[in-house]
């Protein structure tokens, strides 16, 4: 791929035309960014050329502007994703089954919200590295086991005593990697949340399990998903204005490859110097930088 | 930069600038409404409503060929936004904040009604979002699903089977907010939208992009190029921004004719031509006398870019019946046709087969993700079909960092490596 594709998204095409990935009966990839979006189309043309084998693609044209014609054809594309899961399994996807699968993630979803407390409580328990790893296991394991196991998790940390530094927001686009977050705790301070669908925002609220099954499911993706297409930015940043105003100070993390974030940043930034909300920009990851950064918070 | 060999690319570039002038006056003075819009955004809904559009790209390249792209980007960056954004979609922005209008090309742009963009790529929301803040003036996407329908060979079927092609859930969308805007352009003018005459632009759009089909097949058959690359893309651009209306469809036949005379009295663009080059991508808008630079040393035409050949391949749609959605099958996959996989690469190999190409030069945009992607399999097709490639970094618009001397030592160096069974033997 190229140079223009973010490690997490070459990590997960050189994933799925591996051997590894021979299990797959398919493997479903969200327009929820356009990394994502030629994913799928690299996907089909590596096999339609015969260039590779992998887990056939299905794009799940889900949009994320904010309008009544993309919620509608959100919707849309979610009963037909449905439907295609149905043909791919041979049974019908029942509204009872539905309801019972949301309430089994509510389950483990009100788990990973303990977690979140953990970290972002008045002496937190949980680091962020650590938590990046706890709540990342909630997408590749199955929901009732991931719940038994975190919230054995969750009661052991409950049991420690707080750890101390100051409180740190992250705001960068979907790493799948703790490496900066590690970096940051490493000069002292705790990362309490990241703008990230892998951390603080894989879980939000419970989807409503008295409402239209699958037009909950799909409310949940098109209402709460960090998605770099989200629009206008006033709803996209809603979630970071909040966080922000909770915490010591903000880094954003820019990495080489970014074509986004970057846009966000001054906007952002003028907001955090408004409030005198201390902040720091790494293009790369930079110990130096990072713990004059910390250093400069005092203590928390 | 060479110099004009057709009368028609003279008067392209004489009437782009007094349309400008006329816009300017009738903005200033009149108060008229006009946009600016993304090139793949349906230009013919704001034409039928007389607002006249600028497009985002042309104004980048055109500040670009007046060499003050350094200038409004150095400004950019200087307010925060990084070296790594794309620069190709943002130059017009960074012109309006930088707000010298004594420098800008033409005056500068005024503020426009409004301002609306497809929603191509990610961050395209925001350079239009941060304008719109800019300007004080209304922003209207357009949202793009993706196709999970993709023959390889759509340029086949783009005609007349447009409505399979596209897939109908994708139409339909595209078509809800057709009316959404359309509502936002009554709003503006206080004037009822009218689906006839935009049949009749989008017939004439037809028409139009006829007259380019002329033009590639002569190109095609003719023993030489009768006409430069550069050339080509000013007469097409010209026309393609007003698409359908009189003066383009006028210009584009007028293109036409001179071209077939030039091929009948076999006349060629360069007289020493033994290497047909193909330009992949967007143009090198900083540097336009690359494009000639290598005719007099290797014989070595710039024969294609995407820009003619793309009129009758991306625009024409035959069954308009519903031109509501004819326009929508033309608006829906408009950039993922020229960058995405199998799309692209399976239509650039078609056409370097065509034109009877010897070797390809493809651009690998500095910060410009969708024309960074696909470019892989285009290489790789390109390649497997006996094409030779030389990949070239470079930012469109943006001339920093660009070493044209250095470049064109490495395009020499190419060209001479070519083996002697290309063009070189034809001669």
């Amino acid at each position: 791929m190229e140079d223009a594709f973010s490690p997490r998204i070459k990590a997960i095409f050189d994933f799925l035309v591996s051997p590894e990935a021979a299990a797959l009966s398919a493997v479903l990839i969200p327009r929820t960014s356009e990394q994502e979006h030629k994913l799928y189309l690299y996907l089909r043309e590596v096999m339609r050329q015969g260039l590779e084998t992998a887990p056939p693609p299905i794009l799940y044209n889900l949009l994320q502007a904010r309008s009544p014609e993309a919620q509608a054809y959100g919707l849309e594309r979610t009963r037909e994703l449905k439907q295609q899961l149905e043909r791919m399994t041979g049974r019908a996807i029942e509204a009872e089954a539905m309801t019972a699968a949301i309430a089994e993630g509510n389950a483990a979803r009100s788990v990973v919200r303990g977690l979140l407390r953990l970290r972002e409580c008045p002496g937190p328990r949980l680091a962020g590295s650590e938590a990046l790893a706890l709540i990342g296991a909630w997408y590749f394991m199955d929901r009732t086991e991931y719940r038994q196991l975190a919230r054995t998790a969750l009661q052991e940390i409950e049991t420690r005593g707080p750890i101390t530094g100051p409180r740190v927001l992250m705001k960068e686009p979907p790493l799948g990697s703790r490496d900066i977050c590690s970096m940051i705790e490493a000069q002292g301070a705790i990362v309490v949340a990241e703008d990230d669908w892998w951390g603080s925002r894989a879980v939000s609220d419970d989807i409503d399990v008295t409402a239209d099954p699958l037009g909950a499911i799909f409310e949940r993706y098109y209402f709460d998903a960090p998605s770099p297409r989200v629009f206008p930015s006033s709803t996209a940043d809603a979630w970071f204005r909040q966080k922000a105003q909770e915490v010591d100070g903000v880094v954003f993390y820019l990495p080489e490859e970014d074509d986004t974030l970057g846009w966000d940043y001054p906007r952002l930034r003028n907001f955090l110097d408004e409030r005198a909300i201390p902040h720091l920009m790494l293009r790369t990851a930079s110990s130096e930088r990072a713990g004059a950064f910390v250093k400069g918070l005092g203590h928390g | 930069m060479a110099e004009k060999q057709l009368e028609s690319t003279v008067r392209a570039a004489q009437h782009q600038k007094s349309w400008f002038a006329q816009l300017r006056e009738d903005v200033f003075e009149k108060q008229k409404p006009y946009a600016i819009v993304q090139a793949d955004m349906p230009l013919e809904l704001f034409h039928a409503m007389d607002i006249p559009v600028v497009s985002n790209q042309w104004w980048a390249s055109l500040i670009a060929a007046k060499q003050l792209a350094p200038y409004y980007l150095d400004h950019l960056n200087a307010m925060g936004y990084h070296e790594g954004l794309c620069r190709y979609c943002s130059l017009s922005l960074a012109s309006t904040l930088a707000g010298d209008a004594a420098r800008a090309p033409w005056g500068g742009l005024p503020k426009p009604a409004l301002l609306s963009a497809r929603l191509t790529c990610d961050c395209i929301q925001r350079v239009f979002e941060i304008w719109a803040g800019q300007f004080g003036s209304p922003f209207v996407p357009l949202d793009v699903p993706g196709a999970t329908e993709l023959p390889p060979r759509w340029w086949e079927l783009s005609r007349y089977r447009w409505s399979e092609l596209f897939e109908s859930h994708r139409l339909d969308f595209m078509v809800v907010q057709f009316h959404s805007l359309i509502a936002t352009l009554e709003r503006i003018t206080g004037r009822r939208f009218d689906i006839e005459r935009l049949r009749a632009l989008m017939e004439g759009v037809n028409r139009q992009e006829e007259y380019f089909d002329e033009v590639r097949e002569l190109i095609c058959r003719a023993p030489k190029t009768p006409v430069r690359v550069t050339e080509q893309i000013s007469n097409v651009m010209a026309a393609q921004w007003l698409r359908g209306g009189e003066w383009a469809t006028s210009h584009a036949r007028a293109f036409r004719d001179e071209v077939k005379a030039r091929t009948e009295a076999g006349v060629a663009a360069c007289r020493s031509e033994r290497i047909r080059l193909m330009w992949v991508g967007a143009g090198l808008w900083h540097d336009t006398g690359f494009y000639t630079a290598f005719e007099e040393p290797y014989g070595a035409v710039f024969v294609w870019s995407m820009y003619l050949a793309f009129g009758p391949d991306g625009y024409i749609r035959y069954g308009l019946d519903d031109p509501l959605r004819a326009l929508a099958s033309r608006t829906v996959s408009f950039n993922e046709q020229l960058h995405n996989p199998p799309w692209a690469n399976e239509w650039i190999v078609d056409q370097a087969r065509r034109h009877r190409i010897d070797a390809a030069l493809v651009l690998e945009p500095l910060g410009t993700r969708p024309s960074a992607t696909g470019n892989r399999f285009i290489e790789r097709a390109l390649e497997a079909s006996g094409i030779p490639v030389l990949p070239i970094a470079a930012d469109m618009v943006d001339a920093r960092g660009w070493d044209g001397v250095r470049m064109r030592q490495t395009v020499a160096q190419f060209l001479e490596g070519l083996s002697s069974s290309t063009g070189r033997d034809r001669a």
